[in-house]
């Protein structure tokens, strides 16, 4: 069955499943290693979590991204996404365009990588457009900086199915099996939550908020039964490139499915999976990217919170919003749930929107840094803040897979095994 | 009142207790929904200053408007440091220590 993917355009699958048929198209191809950054973006393509890019970018889609932030064509699309490379490569490999050549992947085959043009882009003005600053301590900027001097445009053929490692291994679903998924459990209406933290309870009452709101005009009465539910809340964690002091992957993905498997969201309407991807932290444009691969994921709502995908002082608090407003709903198939912060208020003596409690002078904001500060002092925090039980999953994938901390250090960076990993073909 | 630029030492069951026994339960403060924690302040150049002994801390401009990050080892030296002077006030001690090694 053809699936519709953003921009009301068919989903792109470009997998080559059949390992003998792999085989057969990449006899004979020049080989040229990808990094794990153009790895990761390969994957993202093939599978169609970008729909409806087919492969890298080329210069006339990176230019229309930067100004006018939609491709050529005008789909709306946020953020270049683009394979450098050196001239030095370019004559070693001897690319050019029109070539077709194997990425590789550790050594082993990836995907077909058909080369239409070789370009260069002024990166500063790619930063700038993207970002809104010319700051190299940015970390996006600091990315498209350290990117090399060419970049090639082309399309993408998977030859290769990545293998995800555990714990990761039941969360990692395509985009058509992430929609098959919302088929079996029959959920007209799924709000995402996007993440890269272990959830305290603000986090909880947001998606419990979202849920809500994305659920609306809904009939309810069916859902006075477990397992009727006909709307979910998809905790769609990213997995991709870390910076020390980040939480591991394994504690937030693990942590984000204990909140169900604890019973604070019911069996029938929460669901935790992960997507590839490396936080560019565009904050405004990086939530209209968000909102592209999770309808790609064939979500309806997605929700925003406070700085969504922010970092530093960069960006206002709510800037992503306004960004979002600004794009016609014609242009971007699903619908934005704009969440304020939930907070403790001692007086209610619970979490509380802070739209809605009116104890204004005394409410205890939830602030993740001040959470990981309590998790680094190892002090069991208050349920009515953070549940117990998330606690200990936290503390155990420190001690499993974190070489005793939760958060990213330096053993984690040069130890830690990749999520995924490219096998021999 | 000239800004600070804060530590935040966040206190269990066992340390509280120990604090209540000796009378120093009132260097802490409450904080999201009842948890106890010891701000010890720091000037703007202490900051500095720690921030460059332990690079891999952070002044969390943006939200807190604290130093964060610092290893548990540390801050456990700072609590006992705080502990035993009876008093807040014991950065420059501190910082003095770690630069003695």
């Amino acid at each position: 069955m053809k699936l519709i993917g953003h921009g009301g355009k068919p989903l792109v699958e470009r997998v080559i499943a059949d390992k003998a048929e792999a085989r057969k198209k990449i006899k004979g191809m020049k080989e040229v290693p990808a990094n794990r950054q153009m790895a990761t973006e390969a994957i993202g393509i093939a599978y169609g979590f970008f729909s409806p890019i087919q492969g890298f970018m080329k210069k006339a889609d990176v230019d229309a991204t930067c100004k006018k932030m939609e491709l050529a064509d005008g789909t709306v699309w946020s953020i270049p996404i683009v394979y450098d490379i050196s001239d030095k490569e370019i004559a070693d490999y001897g690319i050019k365009a029109g070539s077709t050549v194997l990425l590789t992947c550790e050594g082993n085959p990836l995907a077909i990588f058909e080369i239409e043009e070789i370009f260069t882009y002024n990166k500063e003005k790619m930063a700038e457009a993207v970002y809104g600053t010319k700051e190299e301590k940015h970390p996006g900027v600091a990315r498209t900086y350290a990117y090399k001097d060419k970049f090639l445009g082309g399309k993408i053929t998977l030859v290769n199915e990545p293998k995800v490692r555990e714990p990761f291994t039941p969360y990692f679903l395509t985009p058509r099996q992430h929609r098959a998924k919302f088929a079996e459990k029959k959920w007209k209406r799924i709000v995402a939550h996007q993440t890269r933290n272990v959830p305290h309870s603000g986090h909880e009452w947001l998606m419990k908020h979202a849920y809500i709101a994305a659920h609306g005009d809904m009939p309810v009465e069916q859902m006075e039964s477990m397992g009727k539910a006909i709307s979910g809340v998809l905790v769609n964690c990213i997995v991709g490139e870390k910076r020390a002091g980040d939480y591991i992957d394994e504690a937030i993905v693990l942590t984000q499915d204990e909140l169900r498997k604890s019973g604070y969201f019911r069996e029938d309407i929460h669901m935790v999976t992960m997507t590839f991807w490396d936080m560019r932290y565009a904050g405004p444009r990086e939530s209209v990217h968000h909102s592209i691969i999770r309808t790609n994921l064939g979500l309806t709502h997605h929700m925003f919170g406070r700085d969504h995908a922010g970092v530093g002082t960069y960006y206002h608090s709510y800037q992503a919003h306004h960004l979002l407003m600004s794009i016609p709903k014609e242009k971007l198939n699903i619908t934005p749930i704009y969440v304020l912060e939930w907070a403790y208020c001692p007086h209610c003596g619970e979490v509380t929107c802070i739209g809605l409690c009116g104890h204004w002078k005394e409410l205890q904001k939830f602030s993740g840094t001040k959470i990981r500060s309590i998790i680094m002092d190892e002090v069991k925090p208050t349920r009515l803040i953070f549940r117990p039980e998330v606690f200990d999953v936290v503390m155990d994938s420190a001690k499993k897979y974190g070489f005793g901390s939760p958060f990213v250090t330096k053993e984690y960076l040069a130890k830690a095994a990749p999520a995924f990993r490219i096998d021999p073909l | 009142m000239a800004e600070t630029f804060p530590i935040n030492i966040w206190i269990n069951e066992e340390r509280f207790k120990a604090l209540q026994q000796a009378g120093l339960a009132g260097l802490l403060k409450e904080e999201l929904a009842g948890m106890k924690v010891m701000i010890v302040p720091c000037t703007e150049p202490q900051r500095d200053k720690v921030l460059k002994l332990f690079p891999m801390a952070k002044y969390d401009a943006a939200t807190t408007k604290s130093i964060e990050l610092l290893p548990k080892q540390v801050k456990d030296k700072l609590y006992e440091l705080a502990v035993k002077r009876k008093t807040l006030s014991v950065m420059d001690e501190f910082i003095k220590a770690v630069e003695k090694g």
